[in-house]
């Protein structure tokens, strides 16, 4: 019954440990330890879910709130990309980390998030998801401000405070929800009380926005999202890997959990809070796409898309149908992998070649070959080419939109996707274009191959290959979500 | 009567006896005095308390058995137990975490004096706690007032000889607008016994005699009070008395000797005035609004602070507007926000205080912002504990400030007309917080090339560092295991009815 702690605690006092540990360790003992705990924490995480239907109560914070943890498939969705993601950043960071200072704080504070989120994830009611909620922004900000530049600093502070305005715009409405739910607990469909959703129904409807937008924080939705290119770009390239890759994504299980756990769907179906959401949503995708088109750093660049990238998710939230949903869980896990890939191979660059900016970056491809095969293969898929991930999940959101019951956005939602998609396909590719074809006035002669080593290309191949087989066979995972999403709506 | 009855009447006058006992003692043995006399109130307030818990009753107790009204009496109840248990160890951790900083801002031939003043400040603390008689009280507020003063004053720098005759002048105000109010309610009511008013008063208010007399001087003691616990536009003489004086006397300060005032007016509201009576006055309306003030504009001061002492002094004055708040809600439920909150901000306050003067003593003395840079890594010990206290501060859960906010916000769903502005005071406020606390936790962690001070180890501080670890035991329990404390919180406001 408590070895769903496991996988919370192990990581969060094997990194206490590392963080405490009196003097800075060798290189090789310190990642040697960092990879072990990492290695033992995916397993624990893989024993956790196999062993599926646990709950667990913990302790009671006070009479009525009680620490909970339960697994469910909609966590079992979110643990598996934590896992794979984190696992591939931390080994592609003991290369990459070589280049920067205060190593041991880094992976303290990288395991700490690493445990932060599994409990995020198992977490089986609404004050639980909240403390965890809290504890994922302290322990994830060291790693933005890891350089310690006066700019990281600031892009720190800045992450810091946009989250936890977020968190507390989403405790004020807990706080309402607290009283007019019979329960916290997670549970499908929604626990607010019948008498008080008909009774005061425009004023829930107001709480549910707040906490829309309160969580949308940190899923970076518009007016929200200026924290996300600010704070992306400073971090070492495999955080900001898990950045973009999972730890935004809390922000969209909070979403998920709030609208369909606890508010309930039905009730938002239809009201100004669904055009709401749909048309920021909307707005972000846009927004989102155009901002990286305009970008010439690569990692701000990518920051931007991961903005407009998070936003169809939330598209497929707020449609509230089964199709759209699915498809949002599937560009949950695509955008994980190639998000993820994308910021790995950024990081191999900057690490090889010292630039940033995508217009320094003219024939790279002949320089390093593997790499950005892999960055064309992950960007074909972010763009939604088939047969790669981003297909499947683009075409359940945008299938999902035209059949929802949302008015004009039936039209206007799976148009700006595609919109969208071309101006993807616009920032992306260029990168590859001039990489592989540098032009006839380029100096081949000064071209020499540096491939970055194994430690880096092998955790880049590796999320490349799921993101593609995750398109190539996606029955499995659809399976598995429409099953459970019926259950849902 | 069972001999435990005996134990608030021993601890007043143990305190206050060994207070005189100290002026003629050297300051080493003065000190080690101090610490018994802590140590035995505290397991006489403790094994009240479970006395207490055990009979689920009040009691009171006559001194020299003359009965009422002639007679002087002393109630004693769980939350007056658990008050005064609760006091000792802040006191006594605040103590020993200020102890080694002692010699370095007291001179040595005025130790002596110092524990004397402290002893008597926690005779007055007790009495206010204990004490069923007002004019007993308007006594002990006195006593608190001068020893408070010496407090401040002891560290003869040119600061806090401002400070304290700052703090002298309004302190004096407040009691004496408190005797004020107090004259009047004698010549309405014709008691000085709180029993005996609050039976007269309900009287007056049947027959409906004397209705702005009797509400004038209700309000003149609670503003006497408020200026005396530093509620928001009366704060002026706050940051200087906390932010120069020893790091002790601003713990103690900060965490104990404003609340003995909030804890009066508590009783007040309970036992002289009547909880109904009160909240049917204007008077809650006007403490809710300075309250949601004063958690605005105290951090709104903080934040422009450039001094970490002066910072989270200022950050006080936002938390008794938290408590402010909690009595202007008018409800039972805000009135238990409110006092787990004085137990919340007072642990957490005295840890912060403690914490920083580490910080400050790895960075040449200094107290700007600039000089503590990376000094969390100099001294680790402070810096965790800062860090702690900081985040108990902001409310992350599991620590103690993270309940306070939540049982604020419970409080504040069920009062119609004041729900939002609670509420969203109540966010502001917290990210506030969150700026100028996080703030100085990046900085107290940023790297710096060059660092000139030296570094503590576990080895040079071994005391210091046993105490922050209590402290922040002491937050962590708060946090974690709320419940039995609430519960406490409510046997003992419903016994004071």
């Amino acid at each position: 019954m408590y070895l769903i702690l496991l996988p919370i605690l192990f990581p969060i006092l094997a990194g206490f440990a590392i963080l405490v540990f009196p003097k800075e360790p060798d290189r090789r003992l310190l990642t040697a330890t960092a990879g072990t705990c990492l290695v033992i924490t995916g397993a624990l995480v893989l024993c956790t879910l196999l062993s599926a239907s646990q709950e667990l109560m913990l302790f009671h914070l006070t009479e009525t709130l009680p620490i909970y943890f339960k697994i469910d498939e909609t966590g079992i969705t979110f643990s598996f990309l934590t896992v794979i993601v984190f696992i591939c950043a931390g080994f592609f960071s003991f290369a990459y980390m070589k280049h920067e200072q205060n190593e041991k704080r880094y992976y303290g504070f990288y395991l700490m998030a690493f445990g932060v989120l599994n409990a995020l994830c198992f977490a089986g009611n609404l004050i639980t998801f909240y403390l965890f909620f809290e504890l994922l922004t302290l322990s994830s900000f060291p790693l933005v401000l890891h350089t310690g530049s006066k700019e990281a600093i600031m892009a720190g502070l800045k992450y810091l405070f946009y989250s936890l305005c977020g968190a507390y715009a989403s405790l004020f409405g807990i706080y309402f929800l607290y009283h007019n739910c019979d329960t916290l607990t997670f549970t499908a469909g929604g626990v607010l009380k019948a008498s008080a959703a008909s009774a005061e129904g425009r004023f829930f409807l107001l709480i549910a926005f707040v906490m829309i937008l309160g969580f949308g924080v940190k899923a970076g939705m518009v007016p929200m999202h200026a924290w996300l290119p600010t704070a992306h770009p400073v971090a070492p390239a495999p955080a900001s890997a898990t950045l973009s890759a999972v730890i935004v994504k809390a922000g969209v299980l909070a979403l998920i959990r709030v609208v369909y756990y606890i508010i309930g769907p039905d009730f938002l179906r239809g009201s100004w809070v669904q055009t709401a959401w749909l048309t920021l949503s909307l707005t972000t995708v846009f927004l989102g796409s155009m901002l990286a088109y305009r970008e010439p750093v690569l990692k701000k660049r990518l920051a931007y898309s991961t903005v407009s990238q998070l936003s169809y998710i939330l598209f497929g939230l707020a449609v509230m149908n089964k199709e759209a949903f699915t498809g949002g869980l599937l560009h949950v896990l695509a955008h994980g992998f190639i998000k993820g890939t994308l910021f790995l191979i950024a990081g191999a660059i900057i690490y090889t070649t010292g630039k940033t900016r995508v217009d320094e970056l003219r024939g790279i491809g002949k320089e390093m070959p593997l790499t950005m095969w892999c960055y064309t293969i992950v960007s074909l898929g972010l763009i939604g080419i088939p047969p790669t991930g981003g297909f499947i999940s683009k075409w359940y959101l945008a299938t999902g939109g035209l059949a929802g019951d949302i008015g004009i956005f039936r039209y206007l939602g799976p148009a700006i996707l595609l919109l969208s998609a071309l101006l993807t396909a616009g920032y992306l590719l260029p990168l590859t274009i001039q990489g592989f074809f540098p032009g006839a006035d380029y100096d081949y002669t000064s071209l020499h191959r540096q491939e970055p080593c194994h430690l880096m290309t092998i955790p880049i191949v590796l999320l490349t290959v799921l993101s593609v087989l995750i398109g190539l066979f996606p029955n499995i995972v659809v399976a598995y979500l429409t099953n459970f999403v019926s259950t849902l709506l | 009567m069972d001999f435990v009855c005996n134990f608030p009447f021993f601890s007043i006058l143990l305190s206050l006896f060994s207070g005189t006992i100290c002026s003629i003692l050297p300051g080493k043995a003065a000190k080690v005095v101090n610490r018994l006399v802590l140590i035995a109130v505290g397991t006489m307030s403790g094994i009240l308390l479970l006395y207490l818990l055990g009979t689920g009753e009040s009691f009171v107790y006559w001194m020299g058995h003359f009965p009422a009204p002639w007679g002087n009496e002393i109630r004693a109840g769980v939350l007056e137990a658990g008050m005064a248990l609760f006091f000792c160890i802040i006191m006594y951790l605040s103590m020993a975490g200020g102890a080694h900083k002692l010699f370095d801002e007291v001179e040595e031939s005025k130790h002596n004096l110092y524990y004397i003043l402290i002893n008597l400040l926690l005779s007055s603390l007790l009495a206010l706690v204990y004490t069923n008689d007002m004019f007993t009280a308007y006594v002990f507020v006195e006593i608190n007032t001068i020893s408070a003063c010496g407090l401040i004053m002891i560290r003869q720098v040119g600061r806090t000889i401002e400070a304290a005759v700052r703090y002298m002048i309004m302190s004096l105000l407040g009691s004496g607008l408190l005797l004020f109010g107090l004259c009047i309610m004698y010549d309405l009511t014709g008691h000085l016994l709180m029993s005996n008013i609050k039976e007269s008063v309900a009287l007056l208010m049947q027959n409906g005699d004397y209705q702005i007399p009797l509400i004038v001087s209700v309000a003149l003691m609670c503003i006497g009070l408020c200026i005396k616990s530093a509620l928001f536009p009366f704060h002026a003489w706050l940051p200087d008395a906390y932010g120069y004086s020893t790091v002790s006397s601003a713990a103690i300060l900060s965490s104990l000797v404003s609340k003995g005032y909030i804890f009066l007016l508590i009783k007040m509201i309970y036992r002289v005035i009547g909880f109904d009576i009160f909240n049917n006055t204007r008077i809650i309306d006007v403490l809710f609004v300075f309250g949601l003030m004063g958690m605005i504009f105290g951090s709104l001061s903080a934040i422009k602070e450039n001094d970490i002492r002066r910072m989270i002094a200022f950050s006080s004055v936002a938390q008794i507007g938290y408590i402010y708040m909690g009595f202007g809600m008018g409800t039972q439920a805000g009135m238990v926000a409110s006092v787990f909150h004085i137990l919340s901000h007072a642990a957490t306050k005295s840890l912060l205080f403690i914490a920083a003067i580490g910080l400050t003593e790895v960075s040449g003395g200094s107290r700007k912002f600039i000089d503590l840079t990376g000094s969390g890594y100099r001294n680790k010990w402070s810096g965790v504990a800062f860090t702690a206290g900081s985040l108990s501060m902001v409310g992350v859960p599991l620590f103690s400030g993270f309940i306070s906010k939540l049982l604020f916000a419970q409080a504040a769903v069920q009062v119609e007309g004041k729900m939002l502005a609670a509420l969203i005071v109540l966010g502001i406020s917290t990210v506030l917080n969150a700026v100028y606390f996080m703030k100085t936790v990046i900085r107290i962690y940023a790297t710096t090339e060059d660092a000139p001070y030296p570094c503590m180890t576990f080895k040079d501080m071994k005391p210091y560092a046993v105490v922050l670890v209590f402290f922040i035991i002491v937050n962590v329990i708060l946090g974690v295991s709320s419940q039995p404390i609430v519960n406490m919180i409510e046997q003992g406001l419903a016994m004071f009815a």
